[in-house]
């Protein structure tokens, strides 16, 4: 063959491979441009404007928009109220996860069961969750506030008082990540060595002090991530157990952020304002992800 | 050459043909779930049988607001049904969104039909500055249900229910059962709902919004803190705060499940719930009783509001898509229908022929609890109160009203601050709405 054919070949055998990695991306650039960056862009536009139910009037206002929600005394509520909620579903959801794990970490016959049976509740959406906990805790036929009616004789209005509704979400939230904190909580576990248990275990170490000094230090890179998975959650998921049970009631102390965003937009159609708060929304997460990364990950124990 | 030509030609013909006499597809949305769906779906294959050039598909797009939303992205994207069932409280933002056939249109084109059918009230809701926008459908009233087993077992008459709302605090008195301490029996029960309030002050003849509610010129101005609501305000806060009402939250539900337990013996509840507190009590071997609003002695009567929802047409610049749901829309009006419809859900007839029929038929006869219902609408006065108010930040405004009631049940407000709460937002929602339609 003429050299100068096998040489073009060979120009075009390296532009291909240094191409077909981006070709191959192609496809997903394409569905995130069209379903999340294109969104994205638009959100934004619309949040400088005030527009109609149908979109047939708009009216740019600026920077009003966000004016009105920071003066806004019930935005300051829900910021508090999704504040609440976020740190008590995420501290107390990972306590107990943890302490789960713990447990489920024994060689004991049938653990397999026992894993299964915590973890179902992950495997469920969250609007499932919320109507079986709306169910548990309705005052006439729910077997919790029956419980509580044998046990306590208090008549409690779950979903209809404060603050027992705010409660009552966070339980149902706790509930449904109990499964994802679990399974990555477990795989922790099982990845440090027994022999530090036995080594400590030898100098005399308790089962507290086993614990606080070996098993947190060597499970917090997994603590980091499950922490920042769950802020995502309790950020934007458990909007379909608050639709559920309480439809952000009773008053507004059930509201978090993402339930104001929903309601704003497709409830009161003002789409303007629900933008806004969508760009909030992502200015906070990006705010929140930015200091995690930077400061809380010094605490963070590497191997 | 000849022949492919022929060929051709026939081809043509027979394809022309086939598409002037293929049915016209009219797509038809709604909110109707569960045996109410079940009823929609078969008035309209009645329809599509009895009328053979038109075809209705009719799809369920989920609750209200589910609907509303669905319609609007389906008109962005250019391809929106031809007719679609939005609630009451959404009248203002189909009016202002452009895309909407007013139903008065084919009204006066088609000698045909005659608006003087549909019962005045009902009419009198969806007729805003002089037109008929919408073809009603599904109206309902609110309704305070009583359990007349309970009654007995307190002494009272169970076929006379209070009509004033000194009589009714009474018999909610006397309907509080205690037992070592605790309430075993709640005389009064009702959800946080919005409408209710609205209806209160239909019954009191008061205004919610300005410009005759609404419907003279666009409201701009909230008017409902004002003497009459809140006289509503304290009447339900009263009961609560002596014991004999209990609180039944956010939404339907959980009041609904309180009464059908029979924890509570009244309940103020909605029309469109009597076929469900009729079987609840069937099954619990309780007699149901159903009574009308009852209102302040002192204060002159009004009525009540409907509820419910409307068929709306959009304007899909087609003619005869158009025409076809004028008809189908004219076929759902007429009493056989009507009646079919109001026996089957519990909805009332829009249409007078149909109340008559039924009247006639011994329906009324049969269950005199679906004649409450009826009756307190047609005894309620045609005025822009009772008409109800007409607003674009509707939905709105009845949630800050739900949540003015929670703040005074919880003790954070008075009643009288709650109510100037309430209205101060209902404003400022209102002027940012308007200011699009400058």
């Amino acid at each position: 063959m003429h050299p100068a054919f096998t040489l073009v070949h060979q120009e075009v055998i390296n532009l291909s491979k240094k191409l077909i990695p981006y070709l191959l991306l192609v496809p997903t650039f394409l569905i995130i441009g069209l379903f999340i960056y294109y969104p994205a862009v638009m959100t934004f536009q619309k949040s400088f404007y005030r527009v109609s139910p149908f979109g047939n009037r708009v009216f740019f206002v600026g920077l009003k928009n966000f004016e009105s929600l920071f003066e806004s005394p019930s935005y300051q509520q829900e910021a508090v109220t999704t504040l609440i909620f976020v740190v008590v579903s995420i501290f107390v959801g990972l306590v107990i996860s943890l302490l789960f794990s713990l447990l489920l970490n024994e060689k004991v016959p049938g653990i397999g069961i026992f894993r299964t049976i915590i973890f179902s509740p992950y495997a469920v959406s969250p609007a499932i969750a919320g109507m079986l906990w709306s169910f548990l805790l309705n005052p006439v036929v729910g077997y919790v506030s029956y419980a509580f009616l044998r046990i306590f004789g208090v008549q409690t209005h779950w979903l209809t008082s404060y603050p027992a509704a705010l409660m009552a979400i966070i339980v149902a939230t706790i509930w449904q990540n109990l499964g994802f904190n679990i399974i990555f909580f477990l795989s922790g576990l099982q990845g440090i060595p027994e022999s530090y248990y036995e080594a400590a275990r030898i100098d005399g170490a308790g089962a507290v002090k086993r614990f606080f000094n070996i098993t947190v230090p060597l499970l917090s890179p997994i603590t980091f991530y499950l922490a920042i998975m769950d802020v995502t959650f309790t950020m934007f998921s458990s909007f379909g157990i608050i639709d559920i049970m309480t439809q952000g009631g009773p008053g507004n102390t059930t509201t978090t952020f993402i339930y104001r965003l929903y309601r704003d937009g497709f409830i009161y159609f003002n789409s303007g304002m629900a933008s806004a708060e969508s760009i909030v929304l992502i200015l906070i997460m990006g705010i929140v992800t930015f200091i995690y990364f930077k400061f809380v990950q010094k605490a963070v124990h590497y191997r | 050459m000849w022949r492919k030509f022929m060929v051709f030609g026939m081809v043509l013909v027979f394809a022309v043909s086939f598409l002037l006499a293929a049915p016209v597809t009219i797509r038809f949305w709604h909110a109707m779930n569960g045996p109410l769906g079940e009823m929609v779906q078969k008035l309209v294959k009645e329809f599509n049988q009895t009328h053979p050039n038109i075809v209705v598909k009719a799809d369920y797009a989920g609750s209200y607001s589910e609907t509303l939303s669905k319609t609007i992205a389906a008109v962005k994207g250019g391809n929106p049904p031809d007719i679609v069932q939005i609630y009451d409280i959404g009248t203002q933002m189909m009016i202002d969104s452009g895309v909407i056939v007013p139903i008065q249109k084919f009204i006066n084109e088609d000698k045909s039909f005659d608006v003087n059918t549909l019962i005045p009230q009902v009419r009198g809701y969806y007729t805003v500055g002089g037109k008929l926008y919408s073809m009603p459908f599904n109206s309902s009233n609110p309704v305070i249900y009583y359990n007349k087993t309970l009654f007995e077992k307190a002494g009272l008459n169970p076929d006379n229910p209070p009509t004033t709302w000194k009589q009714f605090e009474e018999v909610a008195r006397k309907l509080t059962v205690k037992k070592n301490g605790k309430t075993i029996q709640y005389g009064f029960t009702s959800g946080l709902i919005g409408w209710f309030f609205e209806q209160y002050m239909a019954v009191q003849n008061a205004l919610m919004f300005n410009n005759g509610n609404g419907r003279i010129k666009r409201a701009t101005k909230a008017v409902f803190d004002s003497p009459a609501g809140l006289r509503i305000f304290n009447f339900w806060n009263n009961m609560i705060q002596e014991g004999i009402m209990i609180n039944g939250g956010p939404g339907w539900d959980n009041a609904n499940a309180i009464f059908a337990s029979q924890k509570a013996a009244m309940l103020l509840d909605s029309t469109s719930d009597v076929g469900m507190m009729l079987a609840e009590a069937k099954q619990g071997h309780w007699e149901l009783g159903v009574m009308a609003l009852p209102h302040p002695a002192n204060v002159p009567y009004g009525g009540v509001i409907i509820g419910g929802a409307s068929l709306w047409m959009i304007n899909t610049h087609n003619t005869m898509k158009e025409k076809a749901a004028w008809e189908f829309l004219k076929w759902l009006e007429q009493a056989k229908q009507q009646v079919q419809w109001s026996e089957g859900t519990g909805y009332f007839p829009i249409n007078k022929n149909a109340i008559t029929k039924m009247m006639y038929e011994g329906f009324y006869a049969k269950y005199p609890q679906y004649l409450t219902t009826v009756f307190q609408l047609l005894m309620s006065k045609v005025d822009y109160a009772t008409r109800g108010g007409v607003t674009g930040v509707f939905p709105k405004i009845r949630a800050t009203i739900e949540q003015a009631l929670s703040k005074v049940f919880d003790h954070a407000m008075t009643p009288a601050q709650a109510l100037k709460w309430a209205q101060d937002q209902a404003d400022q929602a209102m002027a940012q709405y308007n200011s699009l339609y400058q």
